[in-house]
């Protein structure tokens, strides 16, 4: 069980959260083509490392938080709020 | 009177004015409170406790603590109970377990004889012809299995869970643990303190008068700390990722046992040592105990462990065994001093020791050979905190390398020192552990923007002395051969020769010869074991690893990992009245619903001839507010939803980004800004956060505020030709045809309850009103429908009514009638994708898939013979027998008086009146037909609308 | 054979007698500078890929490369369950041939894997998981495969520890009944692998680690390892857990997502259960050894990791879900737990065959089902670098499904694992 420092609700158990992983931006919907369209839909870095990945507070806040993890000692750093990145 | 109990002992944990009578092998014995089943055993002189597992050799006690290999022994119904650490209790029926078909005459130990020929992984180079054979070596050798018995009528105890949330835990309550729990509570942090045996103390327990004047100077100060909360009777199991550890409370008032899971900020292992075997000829025999094991049955339990005695010494517990056992009268044949020099070769005897053959040559006749040649290091918790410990040739063991910020290290575990030498060592380990703890709870306060904002206290590391480590001889085996694990009777000659046949790796030895796979797990012989393959393979411990500890620690009940049984399942407000009226409880994923109420079929007519009503609270139920709602509908949905105007409900379709279909439902435009979507029950969750992963990670600039209300809203469906004459009498709601036409929604009171809202949908494909009532009240509305319609012949129906009734009707259901593959297009609701809109989920997939063409359709179908319902899943197929669609949904319809289908075929089979071939589950085929609609009732959809 | 002794109890009995030395089941080679295919993972696909090259295909200049020792990583944490009830035809073909190849494995390894055919039931809670066993059921039918659906009272007849009386939340309807399906000593299957294609052959490095792919103009021409460079125009990637790392090395990338799978044993008891228990509602499975544990796996972890430390969670959730099942074991003690890693494809099936790379290819992305599928996937990479294209088992499994939207249905019942 990890912890997870939700900003909105501070540290938290990670079974409060439902893991949704790396995420690929959002190709255009007119524009794309099958092999973009599938790199976004099934292809991930499932590097062994720091991977920046999409966590959602379902049991909490129900924030969308972006967050780095280490996939292989499971640290956790630097979450926020998705969306905050840009601003 | 037991023969073997000595006079008082000053640190003995027995109540002598308290007899207790228990059974042992079928025998009566006597012991006191306090005594262990093994202590008050050994007390009336008993020396065997079990058969080994692969030989069956007799073994007695070994190490005396709950890690003892040969001390497993079923208890009542419940097995592989630990004799060393279960207290003896009146009554108490103990059984060995490992020694059919008596402990005495055991026809197995004829193994013995031909162990030469069960090498290690004997089983892997025999019993492989003829094959028709192999079930019948299966049974021989399964008989093998070296545990107790489990009962199915077993009454499970009471288990619970705890969460706690230290600064600081320390595990092991020795003199070191003590000092640092004491230390780090000093320091201001709240402490746990766990210790496995029943008294906190260590070895202090068991050592002199100078141990005991400590201990209790210790565990006074522990217990006048108000700061440290103290578990005796329970073990450490695991530790886990950001330091989260759990621990087992063995004796708790009320339960059986108790998980606690700790979220520890840090921790502090404190575990101690513990004493390893020697290996030598004989060194499995019962009378041959380690030093330690020696001073718990003489100290604690005032038990005599034997007459005549050899002791075998390389440190100080070996010495304080042979103080231990001059004191009580033992007659200490001779003392072997390894540090000298000296060994055991031999040790004789078949049901006990007799004699012990020396280094020199000499034997010496006896029936106890004491044996203390170093220790194991527990470095369980320190492997699960990512260390790996090094190995220390001086000290013979392993000591912590590196460990991570959260995890400290003190006692003997760490070196070795004078009593005071440890305790400073714990006190320091201990403050330096809160100064952590305190920065990290500091640092999680802030961290919520509602805690309370708290200095991070700024102080320096705090100096921890050294523990340095005495000299001691490396000792694992002698000239000779001999156990090396106890639980799976693995001998040093197995593992030499294991390596020697190319099982070269530690891992590949432990696997092919099972060592420490065993109950023990290697505690007591992982030392040994690497050595000794080590020494197959001229490496010394400094160049091999040791095998990796897994968790949990000790064996953990899984009564105890699951704790209290908690599967919560969700009713709706109106389940009285179903349960009164005799409703048949169907799961569906964690609603229980009514499936019927005895006669489905007559539910399904008076829907169709008068009116019923179902209760649908589980359907999903999320409430949309703010301007951009519509922009929201038409990104989610595949089809069109600008126009909706105020007072409209429409049907939707959602894709995942695949193309999948989601789920399904109608949403209803309730207010200027105010919309209430519907989803499958099962959907609710999965559509609430589909919506919220949209808004927040696409379009926060949105104004739309979703809400989940399932559970805020009762839910009853009235349908029926005679629904509007029933609902009109409840409602202040216009439901004219012209007022309230189909597929619109109007708020208003219903049976007095104000702010319910009603919309006019057909799932059923009659007349209905489905009710959505503010769910404290909804039991009030189903009661006034029943008792306002009962002249109408009103009739409460189920989910299977409501089954029949939409597959009449050809309404799919998501997940039964599409799977995890199916995309939007073939679900006879083709037009309603809509890939002339900027975007929405999933619409290039769809686009794709609609140029493809190739997908499966969902289509009706007729059996020939009326009368057969095949069974949903049954396979479409080509007369050789090719795979080309399945049922899906399949039931005698009471409307028409035949079996309808649901199926979805290949995409070249949707024609109507296509001939088509079922394969029934009994193999046999059954000719059908395809229609030309989804319908197989009212295909026009008048009823609805009327 | 060359040279290895036949095992038997004839040469066991001997050796008994003299006491000498068995011979080595695998010899120590020097790495060479060239080889002509290169099996990345000494687990039991590229073991038994090794040994079907040489057997079936007289191809035997390989080199299997292992990081640790043979069977470290999937192949020795599994549960050893095999079984062919699958849903989609494909699926069930395809893991029938491994059935049957494990049926006979004993003898052609000489060997004994302990292939126990136990009987593999998988119950069914509620209305939606009794459709999807018939669902198999009637595919395995068709497919020639000894599976069925039976009702609660049958369940009970086969393990009378389940609970089958009336309970709220997940009431044993019924179960697919897989009377072929069952446990398998799976060490004992990589030693023998290993052992035949060593006699074969075939030179295994464990110890050895593969730090790079050379990849020139489009084709493979070496790997680079810890003990030196070797020259090869064939590399096969069989590793589970790295597969995406490794392919990565090859400038090939991979759909795949890898995530823990944990397991956990008990102490052992006296035998009480014969099959193979799976609960899909409940995220479990649980048989027991001829040693007596109970060898139990649960669904993989919530989230992606190479980690494989296991954790607590998993193990409470496990023994709640087993207690539902059987609620009379609670006394039993859970005595160790572990995790090995699965690389997870978007559909659940394997990647099998070429890559846009010529000369690497890929025998990856089994997810929770790689060792039931090991000897059948040997057998099928063998013949497709013997004779330079995949065969008809393996066709639907290629790396280009994915860009091209043809999954394989797996998925559709995807939930029902193990």
């Amino acid at each position: 069980m990890l912890v997870i420092i939700c900003p909105n609700c501070g540290p938290r158990n990670s079974d409060e959260f439902t893991y949704q992983g790396e995420v690929r931006p959002r190709p255009d919907v007119n524009e794309t083509n099958p092999a973009e369209w599938r790199r976004y839909l099934y292809m991930r870095s499932n590097k062994a490392g720091w991977v920046s990945e999409r966590w959602f507070h379902v049991s909490g806040c129900r924030r969308y938080l972006m967050l780095e993890r280490h996939t292989v000692t499971n640290e956790i750093r630097d979450v926020e709020p998705v969306g905050s990145e840009q601003g | 009177m037991s023969s073997h109990r000595l006079d008082h002992q000053p640190g003995e944990v027995i109540d002598r004015s308290r007899a207790i009578t228990f059974d042992w092998n079928g025998y009566p014995y006597q012991g006191y409170a306090g005594d262990t089943i093994a202590s008050a055993v050994a007390a009336h002189g008993e020396r065997v406790f079990s058969r080994s597992y692969k030989y069956h050799r007799p073994r007695g006690i070994l190490t005396a603590t709950y890690h003892d290999p040969n001390l497993m022994v079923q208890v009542g119904d419940d097995p592989n109970v630990r004799a060393a650490h279960r207290l003896i209790e009146e009554g108490m029926v103990v059984e060995p377990q490992n020694a059919w078909p008596s402990l005495d005459f055991d026809v197995k130990a004829a193994n013995r004889l031909v162990g030469r020929f069960l090498s290690p992984g004997f089983y892997y180079k025999t019993f492989m012809a003829p094959r028709p054979l192999w079930p019948a070596y299966q049974k021989v050798l399964s008989r093998f299995a070296n545990g107790g018995r489990v009962d199915p009528q077993t009454e499970p105890g009471r288990f619970d869970h705890r969460h706690a949330h230290p600064d600081v835990l320390v595990a092991g309550g020795g003199p070191a643990g003590m000092a640092a729990a004491i230390g780090a509570a000093e320091a201001g942090a709240s402490v746990i303190l766990v210790e496995e045996e029943r008294s906190l103390g260590g070895h202090l327990r068991y050592g002199g008068s100078e141990d005991l004047t400590t201990l209790a100077d210790l565990a006074a100060q522990v217990e006048s700390n108000p700061g440290i909360e103290v578990m005796t009777d329970s073990v450490v199991t695991g530790r886990f990722d950001h330091n989260w550890v759990s621990v087992v409370q063995r004796s708790v008032p009320g339960v059986s046992e108790r998980l606690v899971k700790a979220r520890v900020k840090c921790l502090v292992v404190a575990v101690g040592t513990l004493e390893r075997p020697y290996v030598f000829e004989g060194n499995d025999l019962p009378g041959v105990m380690l030093s330690t094991a020696v001073r718990r049955l003489i100290n604690l339990h005032g038990v005599r462990p034997g007459e005549r005695a050899v002791v075998l010494t390389a440190n100080s517990s070996g010495d304080a065994a042979v103080g231990d056992l001059e004191r009580v009268g033992v007659e200490i044949a001779s003392v072997i001093d390894a540090r000298e020099g000296g060994s055991v070769h031999t040790a004789d005897g078949s049901k006990g020791v007799t004699s012990v053959l020396d280094w020199k040559g000499r034997r010496t006749e006896a029936d106890l050979l004491v044996t203390a040649t170093g220790w194991t290091s527990p470095t369980a918790l320190l492997n699960m905190a990512g260390d790996r410990p090094v190995y220390v040739p001086n000290a013979a063991r392993y000591v912590p390398n590196e460990l991570p910020e959260e995890v400290l290290a003190t006692g003997g575990i760490v070196g070795d020192g004078a009593t005071d030498h440890l305790i400073a060592h714990g006190i320091a380990t201990g403050a330096e552990a809160a100064r952590r703890a305190l920065m990290v709870r500091a640092f999680w306060q802030n961290a919520a923007p509602a805690g309370i904002r708290t200095d991070i206290p700024r102080v320096e590391p705090v100096g921890i002395p050294d523990l340095g480590h005495d000299l001691h001889p490396e000792m694992f085996r002698s000239s000779t051969h001999g156990i090396v694990d106890f639980s799976e009777d693995v001998t040093s000659k197995d593992l030499i020769s294991a390596a020697k046949e190319g099982y070269d790796s530690m891992e590949l030895v432990k696997r092919y010869t099972t060592v420490g796979m065993g109950p023990v797990q290697g505690k007591v012989e992982a030392v040994n074991a690497v050595a000794i393959h080590g020494e197959a393979v001229a490496a010394s411990l400094l160049e091999t690893t040791t095998t990796t500890w897994r968790p949990p620690y000790a064996p953990v009940r899984l009564g105890t990992l699951a704790g209290r049984k908690y599967e919560p399942v969700r009713y709706s407000t109106i389940q009285p009245w179903h349960e009164a009226n005799d409703a048949v409880p169907l799961v569906a994923g964690q609603w229980i619903r009514p499936e019927h109420y005895g006669d489905p079929a007559a539910e399904v007519r008076a829907v169709r001839n008068d009116v019923g009503i179902i209760d649908v609270s589980p359907i999903g139920k999320i409430d949309l507010r703010g301007q951009d709602v519509p922009r929201l509908l038409e990104l989610v949905y595949v089809n069109k939803w600008s126009k909706l105007d105020v007072g409209k409900v429409r049907y939707g379709i959602m894709c995942a980004e695949d193309g999948v279909i989601l789920d399904d439902g109608v949403t209803g435009r309730l207010s200027e800004d105010h919309y209430m979507m519907s989803t499958t029950s099962g959907g609710a969750g999965t559509v609430w956060n589909w919506l919220d992963e949209w808004l927040q990670t696409a379009h926060p600039d949105w104004d739309v505020k979703p809400t989940a209300v399932t559970d805020g809203y009762a839910s009853i469906n009235v349908a029926g030709p005679r629904s509007r004459e029933l609902v009109s009498r409840l409602t202040d709601i216009d439901l004219d045809p012209g007022a309230f036409p189909y597929m619109e929604v109007r708020t208003g009171t219903v049976a007095g309850v104000d702010d319910c809202f009603v919309w006019r949908i057909g799932f059923t494909g009659e007349l209905s009103f489905e009710i959505h009532i503010p769910s404290s009240q909804g039991l009030d509305v189903w009661e006034a429908l029943i008792a306002e319609g009962e002249d109408l012949g009103v009739r409460p129906f189920g989910v299977e009514a409501q089954r029949i009734l939409r597959l009449e009707k050809g309404h799919f259901i998501v997940g039964q009638d599409t799977d995890g593959l199916s995309q939007g297009f073939g679900f006879g609701v083709d037009r309603a994708i809509r890939l002339d809109k900027a975007d929405f989920a999933g619409k290039p997939e769809l686009a794709w898939q609609a140029e493809r063409g190739d997908y499966p359709h969902l289509v009706a179908i007729h059996t020939d013979d009326p009368e057969l319902v095949p069974l949903e899943a049954s396979q479409i197929v080509d007369p050789d027998g090719t795979i080309r669609g399945r049922i899906t949904s399949a039931r005698m319809s009471p409307t028409l008086g035949r079996s309808i289908c649901l199926g979805q075929v290949d995409a070249v089979l949707d024609v109507a009146d296509r001939r088509i071939e079922i394969q029934l589950p009994n193999r046999k085929r059954a000719p059908a037909r395809v229609l030309a609609t989804h319908a197989h009732f009212d295909p026009e959809g008048t009823r609805a609308r009327g | 054979m060359t040279n290895t002794q036949r095992y038997s109890a004839w040469s066991l009995f001997r050796k008994g007698l003299s006491r000498s030395p068995w011979p080595r089941v695998l010899d120590h080679h020097d790495l060479q500078p060239s080889y002509g295919v290169v099996i990345v993972g000494g687990g039991v696909h590229g073991l038994a890929t090794a040994y079907y090259l040489a057997r079936n295909h007289g191809i035997t200049d390989v080199a299997v490369i292992e990081k640790s020792y043979i069977g470290s990583g999937g192949s020795g944490r599994n549960t050893a369950i095999v079984r062919s009830n699958y849903l989609t035809p494909e699926g069930s073909r395809f893991y029938d041939r491994s059935v049957k190849l494990y049926e006979g494995l004993a003898e052609d390894l000489n060997f004994n894997v302990m292939f126990e055919q136990r009987g593999h039931m998988t119950l069914a809670h509620n209305d939606a998981s009794l459709r999807t066993m018939r669902w198999r059921a009637e595919v395995n039918k068709l497919e020639g495969i000894d599976s069925s659906v039976i009702s609660p009272e049958a369940v009970k007849e086969l393990a009378p520890f389940l609970d089958v009386s009336d309970h709220p939340r997940y009431p044993i309807m019924g179960a697919l009944w897989h009377p072929p399906g069952g446990v398998i000593r799976h060490d004992a299957v990589v030693w023998g692998y290993a052992r035949a294609a060593n006699a074969r052959g075939a030179h295994i490095h464990q110890e050895t680690e593969v730090t790079g792919i050379d990849v020139t103009d489009g084709r493979v021409t070496g790997v680079q390892t810890s003990r030196g460079p070797i020259a090869t125009g064939t590399v096969i990637n069989c590793t589970a857990g790295w597969a995406s790392l490794v392919a990565a090395m090859a400038g090939v990338h991979l759909p795949i997502t890898t995530r823990p799978l944990q397991a956990a044993v008990t102490e052992p008891v006296k035998q009480f259960l014969h099959p193979v228990i799976v609960s899909g509602s409940l995220h479990t499975y649980v048989s027991q050894t001829s040693r007596g544990e109970l060898v139990f796996g649960a669904s993989v972890d919530p989230f992606a990791s190479y980690s494989t430390d296991g954790s607590l969670e998993f193990a409470t959730g496990l023994a709640t879900h087993v207690l539902e099942l059987m609620p009379a074991i609670a006394n039993m003690r859970m005595l160790r737990q572990w995790a090995g890693l699965c690389d997870m494809t978007p559909d659940f099936g394997p990647i099998i065959g070429p890559t846009p790379v010529d000369g690497f290819h890929v025998d990856v992305g089994w997810g929770t089902y790689g060792f039931k599928a090991g000897p059948v996937a040997g057998e099928a990479v063998a013949d497709m670098i013997a004779r330079g294209r995949p065969g008809e088992l393996i066709a639907p499994f290629g790396l280009d499904r994915f860009e091209a939207g043809t999954l394989t249905a797996e998925k559709g019942a995807a939930a029902v694992g193990h």
